[in-house]
């Protein structure tokens, strides 16, 4: 691709560095980006803490409407912004141009304004909370977001770094984002987009990319914000919390791993397809990198399709799939995993009469069927291990020991059951239980990772009797 | 595709191979020079032989060759015949024949990008093992003497029987040491006594030393001052750069911090490249044929590709790909065996590039199996 994507966006006016950009290959898009240094980086913080009275002087809700109105172009068919977006996608994150467009039809669907009005609502009842003080319970408090808000994602699912821009900036706070490294088109698109539409709004926001571990930028930032948000491995946030000062306010999305169950109501000779092919879809999209994307599905035993006839079915539904959302393009290390993952698999079938193999060649679904205690699952290209289940309670004990990095779980035909297991699952560190169909893109409101999107965010403050 | 075909074994026909009528031809190869490649043919016999002794008393193999329509008979260049994963060595015993009779069980130490799974290989032979790592030791190591002082950062076999690189140590010195002293005990940790007197005798002595290390080792005896200066003539084997547990330094870099410390000339500071998965080794030729020591040189019997990530096709020669392995040292286990490691193969001559990108990783998600092995291994 001979366009290079600059992976940058600043407030309206504001200069770059006078130095030649740097690039770095995302898929097939060159991204460039900018050789920034210190100080350049203080001088983009003042500018954005700046911007903050003028940000104070709206109404949260005013706000909203402003981030919504752009949010809402990504999904106009006939806006250039989306038609921007969907160009660039698919070479940026790898994605296919049909699973780009399943991807950002989901992402941009919470970013609209009647959403983002829902989200404050749940968030905080009587959103004027962040314009003036108002009466909560015994007391008038009032909430106020960050002086300054470090948004950090690694990872490239695409449209993550602009909802974690969104819920900042609907709090008040100047924002600077780094995006991840395949997650840079939708945040830049996203924030030229607002410098047209609001320019006051814009100067409270920088997308700003720089390789992660970059000590000397990351230490200026982490210095200066009160806030930092960070997306990525388990590795990452421990090493941006373990710089940050003890009094900054650090919200982690680390590692998480999701996993589906099939009850046997689901299980009945009607409808077993269609729960293979709902959890196929769950598996799907992003070409399951995301953090709901469930790895490993229980199939419960004595229904009327056993589990390995519903690996059967999934292994269908995925192949079925590639006709509709193709996969997309793995990268080298992803593509080296998947073959270790494949080719360990296929010794265990050779090993153990229990164990089933069935893949798509070229395409990279894979379905595993019954490994007993062990798991082989690579996180990559649509790769999901079928264990059978001969109890349904069973469920929050087997998870137990992931507790500490369990998100979704992803369901179908659990009848009756299924509200005393999500109490069950929920007090085991599970965050979600959700059908297959809502697996892929939680409302805006969702508790992610068991937190308040915005109210991990603002800082209260209450007033007596004065 | 479904893997659902099994046989049962095939019952090895009258006058097919048995592993030691393999073990005794091969020990009888390996003594021949290490510093001539075997040509292509000759390799060729001797890989399909090991393949179809493989083949014939590994059922779990068997099934997976067959599984990708392929056997003794189909085979005709050892490029064709399956290479294992080598993640599959952390769920299964790839052993050729019965896996009571083995000799030794070695287990790899578990990274923390894999979360902590150790896998095994089990080792039929050690004999073979001795005859693939002697003559490589001895010709990039002490072409120029029969004899010398180890001084090991490497645990002894006696503290670490389950690694191979301890083995490889302790072999290595009955067969070439002069004396042996252990510098670490069992866990890794320096004897902070033991290595100063080690040091002090051979300064004494004025005898050269061998000193032995993986590059994490090393590095910690460098943080820790722990390392001083070695007699004329020392030099120092440097192992496992590549899966360095802590801060890792670069290669070059760590050559450099070694010489600075020993007095080692850079020409004496050998690279090794080992895995648990394999029983030969690869080394760079700064010591023997006073080499760039970028590039490694596996033994005759090993056979080294670089394969693209996505189609397993082999690359163009000095392009990078994921590095392939086949050893006729792995008779009685599985000879070829594909990593995740990344280096360019030119002229038969390794070299490594690390792994691929990988800086961030592309989703949020973490491997189950990572995690639940996380959960089971205590820190």
């Amino acid at each position: 691709m001979s366009r290079v994507f600059d992976a940058w966006a600043l407030p309206p006016g504001f200069e770059v560095p006078e130095r030649p950009d740097l690039s770095f290959e995302a898929g097939q898009q060159t991204v460039g980006y900018l050789d920034a240094d210190p100080d350049w980086l203080h001088g983009l913080l003042d500018t954005l803490c700046d911007a903050r009275t003028r940000l104070l002087g709206r109404t949260a809700r005013d706000i909203a409407a402003a981030l919504g109105a752009v949010g809402a172009r990504f999904l106009d068919p006939g806006d250039s912004l989306r038609a921007e977006a969907l160009e660039l996608l698919p070479a940026e994150s790898g994605l296919s141009p049909q699973m780009a467009t399943v991807v950002l039809d989901g992402m941009a669907g919470d970013w609209g304004e009647e959403r983002l009005r829902v989200l404050l609502a749940a968030e905080f009842g009587d959103d004027a909370c962040l314009d003036a003080f108002v009466a909560r319970g015994w007391q008038r408090s009032m909430a106020t977001g960050p002086s300054l808000c470090l948004q950090v994602v690694s990872g490239s699912v695409p449209g993550v770094g602009v909802t974690a821009l969104i819920r900042s900036l609907l709090v008040k706070s100047p924002t600077l984002l780094k995006p991840g490294r395949g997650d840079s088109v939708l945040p830049v698109l996203f924030a030229s987009a607002l410098a047209e539409a609001d320019a006051e709004l814009a100067e409270a926001l920088a997308v700003v990319y720089w390789p992660g571990g970059s000590e000397a930028l990351e230490e200026v930032a982490l210095a200066r914000a009160d806030t930092v948000v960070a997306y990525g491995g388990d590795d990452v946030v421990r090493s941006l919390r373990d710089r940050a000062p003890v009094t900054t306010r650090f919200v982690a999305y680390h590692h998480r791993v999701s996993v589906g169950v099939v009850g046997l109501e689901g299980l009945q000779e009607a409808i077993a397809e269609q729960s293979a092919a709902a959890l196929a879809n769950a598996v799907a999209i992003f070409d399951q990198r995301g953090c709901v994307s469930p790895q490993v599905v229980y199939v419960e035993e004595g229904g009327e399709v056993s589990p390995r006839a519903f690996a059967g079915l999934l292994a269908t539904s995925l192949a079925a799939l590639e006709r509709d959302l193709p996969g997309g393009v793995l990268d080298r290390a992803e593509a080296s995993a998947l073959h270790q993952m494949r080719g360990t698999a296929e010794l265990m079938a050779a090993s153990d009469r229990g164990v089933e193999v069935q893949h798509g060649g070229d395409a990279h679904w894979t379905v595993i069927f019954d490994l007993g205690a062990t798991h082989l699952t690579a996180c990559t290209g649509r790769s999901v291990q079928v264990k059978p289940l001969s109890d349904l309670a069973r469920l929050p004990d087997l998870l137990a020991p992931m507790r500490a990095h369990l998100q979704t779980v992803g369901t179908a035909g659990l009848g009756d059951r299924a509200t005393a297991l999500a109490v069950r699952l929920g007090r085991a560190g599970v965050s979600r239980v959700v059908t297959f169909a809502e697996v892929p893109f939680p409302p805006p409101w969702w508790h992610h990772d068991g937190g308040s999107p915005l109210g991990d965010l603002v800082r209260w403050f209450d007033l007596g009797g004065v | 595709m479904t893997l659902r075909e099994r046989t049962s074994p095939q019952k090895a026909p009258l006058g097919a191979d048995d592993l030691d009528a393999l073990v005794t031809t091969l020990q009888r190869r390996f003594t021949e020079r290490v510093d001539t490649p075997w040509g292509e043919t000759d390799f060729e016999a001797l890989a399909l032989r090991v393949f179809e002794y493989q083949f014939r008393h590994n059922a779990t193999y068997q099934g997976f060759c067959r599984g990708r329509g392929a056997s003794p008979e189909s085979v005709q260049s050892w490029r064709e015949i399956p290479a294992v994963p080598a993640t599959a060595f952390k769920h299964l015993d790839l052993v050729a024949g019965s896996p009571h009779g083995v000799e030794a069980v070695f287990h790899t130490s578990g990274t923390t990008r894999d979360g902590g799974a150790r896998g095994r290989h089990l080792v039929p032979r050690l004999s073979l093992y001795r005859a693939s790592l002697l003559p490589p030791f001895k010709a990039h190591l002490l072409p120029d003497r029969d004899r010398i002082r180890f001084v090991s950062l490497i645990p002894s076999p006696e503290e670490q029987p389950r690694s191979s690189l301890s083995h490889m140590v302790g072999m290595a010195g009955e067969a070439f040491a002069s004396e042996v002293h252990w510098g670490v005990d069992g866990s890794g940790a320096i004897l902070r006594e033991a290595l100063a007197d080690a040091f002090r005798s051979a300064n004494k002595s004025a005898e050269p030393v061998l000193l032995l290390g993986t590059a994490f080792a090393f590095v910690h005896a460098l943080d820790q001052h722990e390392l001083g200066p070695l007699p004329a003539g020392s030099r120092i084997m440097e192992t496992g750069g590549l899966k360095g547990r802590s801060r890792e330094l670069p290669a070059a870099e760590l050559r450099r911090a070694l010489s600075a410390a020993t007095g080692a000339a850079l020409d004496h500071i050998v690279s090794e490249y080992g895995m648990t998965e394999l029983l030969s080794q690869l080394y760079t030729l700064v010591l023997s044929e006073r080499d760039s020591g970028i590039e490694l040189v596996p033994p005759p019997w090993l056979r080294v590709r670089a394969l693209d990530p996505t189609t397993l096709e082999e690359v163009a020669e000095g392009s990078d790909g994921l590095l392939a392995f086949f050893d006729l040292a792995n008779a009685g286990s599985v000879s070829h065996v594909l990593t995740e490691d990344v280096g360019s193969v030119t002229r038969g001559r390794v070299r490594l590039a690390g792994r691929f990108d990988g800086a961030e990783p592309r989703g949020c998600s973490r491997t189950m199996d990572e995690l639940m092995t996380a959960a089971a291994t205590p820190q």
